[in-house]
């Protein structure tokens, strides 16, 4: 790609973002293909690895260990796989073993699968290697087919190492190295390495990335980045903030997720394991047949509801703690399966705070980070489970940076959008059930005609509390925009992040003369919605943040017969 | 807030005719069959006055929708306009949901020109302006073809004279 003399313009606010160095490593702009937006990593600007038996040069703090020897996982994790593969065998197994009655015929079909495994373990062990040579990661893989992925360090967006229970047992842990591409070769697993391989490889894996100029991290983390991981906890969750967990919704339906698993196992093993589905249709006839007792089930697994889905909460959130280390916000998590979570802070473009109903009476809020090119955000961008907010608001202001303004309310209008919209439809089926209800006199539909009267009823502070949620506005260097309210949610963002406008009418709001107006960001959710803004909001908020997008369109409109400009 | 400057081609307004024209046969057909089956069914809920005129449905459904069909290709040529100034995408379009997009050149990734084969016919084609948000990118359709190709070759040069990799 031919480098432009024009270097690209720093935007006003937000520190050194544009950093020029990067201005020509994604493909370029091009008419007629395809191409996604992080297609055509820069394998050929990489130096071809180097000699055998060097020093790595990049790596001067660190040992220089076996670096050019491709590495294999522990081989440990052998016995995990077959212990992990082992509830696909066991149907089967369980099969051969009934039908077979016990014969030594069977004992060798299971002992043949039991072999299969633990060999099929042992060449996928053998033929997995990962190697990290100059500038880039390589992971061979050759167990059939030959496969060698190349990820250059600087496209290394996060390092997400876990340990799941089996796992902690043996001191192994789960690496997965995000690159922020999309689809299913989005990241790279490194699955049963040992914990000092996984804590020697994050900070070689991050550094690259970490020693470009970051402008979030502060002057500490900077001169402390090449004496090694220096790291600093910027919050820890107190143990019995634990106890706000169930407030957010969060795992509250486990009861039923296991009954419910239970149910089915029982359904689709059920022969394999010696009992007919008929005893399972029994036992459900039995219990339709005693209602109280299957009122007495389902009281009590709505009573366990809040229990189970504390504990849940607890084990994946216990003692969670957000550290900052080499520019890079890791967030730690979990009783069983610790998770450690690394976010480059050079990425982050903002953060989300999410509270539901129930939180808001306690005052209590979640917060995830707005990254740019992070998969499975969800789980990955958490940067805190359930606290307070005032605690929350510190420690997004400090990690990530603070939205200083207030949001400012949409039009009146808004809110008569919102009622109508939370009440009207459930007027139609109360319609439907009362001519119904005239009609044939049943008293089906009276009942249905009470529910549905009642959810119109509750839609009136539902829909007054989503209009009181609504809210944007803007601090000079962040945008902040905010709806819901079963689950409310503020998303701020910072100003660099803004790739684009969008403003959407339908026709009832042409009508109501109110617009959704989108910051369209290049990170997160992509795209976060104010939602029924005025026309004069929908006009100035633009203008405001990025005037020098807007000015060409406020004013009267060129004179001449405008062209695209095709001067260079 | 003006008005982007630039009409699209007039005819667009051949290709959206065309487009609406098969949702409209797509749907009358769909109807003419749906009518014939439930009117000859005997089920218990059909009203006898149905059953004996299944074509009522389809007949219907083609009033309903025909002012729709005729509005719509005009309704479109009206709204849909689009302009670059000042390195930046202000493109307006829709029907009954109308949306204004502003795309700032320097955030631009990819510009793709496509042609289906009607647009092809009608020597138009649809400009695909992505940016790293979806909320942010841009889609004008009905662009003359000679227009796009000049459109999207600016594009492309300009984004990378002005890239900014902040996204």
């Amino acid at each position: 790609m031919t480098n432009p003399a024009d270097q690209p313009p720093v935007p006003p606010s937000g520190g050194a973002s544009g950093s020029p160095e990067r201005a020509d490593d994604g493909p370029p702009p091009v008419g007629g293909a395809g191409e996604g937006p992080h297609e055509g990593m820069p394998y050929g600007t990489t130096p071809p690895g180097p000699p055998e038996g060097a020093p790595p040069g990049p790596y001067g703090g660190v040992p220089p260990g076996p670096f050019p020897v491709p590495l294999r996982l522990s081989p440990k994790v052998l016995l995990i796989d077959p212990v992990r593969m082992l509830p696909s065998l066991l149907v089967p197994l369980v099969g051969v073993l009934v039908v077979g009655g016990f014969s030594s015929r069977s004992y060798l079909w299971a002992a043949l699968g039991l072999v299969g495994t633990v060999v099929v373990a042992v060449i996928r062990w053998a033929t997995f290697t990962y190697e990290i040579v100059g500038d880039r990661v390589e992971i061979k893989r050759s167990l059939i087919s030959r496969s060698i992925r190349t990820i250059p360090l600087e496209r290394v967006r996060g390092v997400d190492v876990s340990t799941p229970p089996m796992h902690r047992l043996l001191g192994l842990s789960v690496l997965k190295i995000d690159t922020g591409a999309t689809g299913g070769d989005g990241e790279a697993t490194l699955d049963g390495i040992t914990v000092q391989e996984a804590e020697r490889l994050r900070p070689l894996l991050l550094r690259r990335a970490g020693t470009a100029p970051a402008s979030d991290a502060g002057p500490a983390v900077e001169s402390a980045a090449d004496a090694g991981p220096a790291e600093r906890v910027i919050f820890a969750v107190p143990r019995r903030w634990l106890l706000y967990g169930p407030l957010s919704g969060a795992y509250l339906l486990t009861p039923f997720a296991l009954v419910g698993g239970a149910i089915g196992l029982a359904f689709q093993w059920g022969d394999d394991l010696g009992f007919g589905q008929d005893a399972a249709w029994n036992v459900g006839q039995w219990l339709w047949a005693r209602p109280s007792l299957l009122v007495a089930a389902v009281v009590l697994l709505v009573t366990a509801m809040p229990f189970a889905g504390g504990v849940m909460y607890a084990v994946f959130n216990w003692d969670f703690r957000l550290k900052r280390r080499d520019g890079y916000l890791v967030a730690e998590r979990g009783l069983i399966n610790r998770r450690s979570v690394s976010l480059e802070s050079r990425r982050v473009r903002g953060y989300e705070i999410v509270d539901g109903l129930a939180e808001r009476w306690v005052g209590v809020v979640r917060a995830w980070a707005i990254v740019t090119g992070l998969g499975d955000s969800e789980t990955r961008g958490q940067l805190l489970p359930v606290v307070p907010r005032a605690d929350a608001t510190t420690v997004t202001g400090e990690a990530i940076g603070p939205y200083r303004s207030s949001l400012r309310p949409h039009p009146p209008v808004a809110r008569n959008r919102r009622l109508f919209r939370a009440v009207f439809p459930w007027l139609i089926p109360a319609a439907a059930a009362g001519l119904l209800l005239l009609l044939t006199g049943s008293a089906v539909w009276s009942v249905l005609l009470v529910a549905a009267l009642i959810l119109a009823a509750l839609g009136v502070p539902l829909g007054l509390d989503r209009y009181r949620s609504l809210g944007h506005g803007y601090d000079g260097e962040r945008v902040a925009v905010r709806s819901g309210s079963l689950r409310r949610s503020m998303a701020v963002v910072e100003r660099r992040a803004v790739v684009g406008w969008r403003l959407r009418q339908t026709w009832f709001q042409r009508r109501a003369g109110v617009f959704t107006l989108t910051v369209g960001a290049g990170a997160g959710k992509g795209g976060y919605s104010a939602i029924d803004v005025s026309a004069a909001q929908a006009r100035d908020f633009p203008a405001e943040v990025t005037p020098e997008w807007l000015a060409p369109f406020l004013n009267a409109p060129p004179t001449g017969t405008p062209r695209p400009p095709t001067s260079g | 807030m003006r008005d982007p400057a630039n009409r699209v081609s007039p005819r667009a307004r051949g290709l959206w005719l065309l487009e609406a024209l098969f949702g409209f046969v797509l749907l009358v057909g769909g109807s003419v069959l749906a009518g014939g089956w439930v009117g000859g069914s005997g089920w218990a809920w059909v009203p006898e006055w149905f059953a004996a005129r299944p074509w009522l449905l389809p007949v219907t459904v083609a009033v309903l929708t025909t002012p729709f069909l005729v509005a719509e290709p005009f309704v479109r040529y009206a709204v849909h306009r689009w302009e670059l100034s000042g390195d930046v995408v202000y493109a307006r379009q829709g029907f009954l949901t109308r949306e204004w997009v502003f795309v700032p050149v320097s955030r631009i990734q990819t510009v793709d020109k496509g042609q289906g084969w009607l647009e092809r016919m009608l020597g138009l084609a649809t400009l695909e302006i992505r940016t790293a948000s979806h909320a942010g990118s841009s889609t004008i359709k009905g662009l003359d073809f000679r227009v796009a190709a000049e459109l999207a070759e600016a594009l492309a040069r300009r984004a990378e004279q002005l890239r900014d990799d902040a996204t």
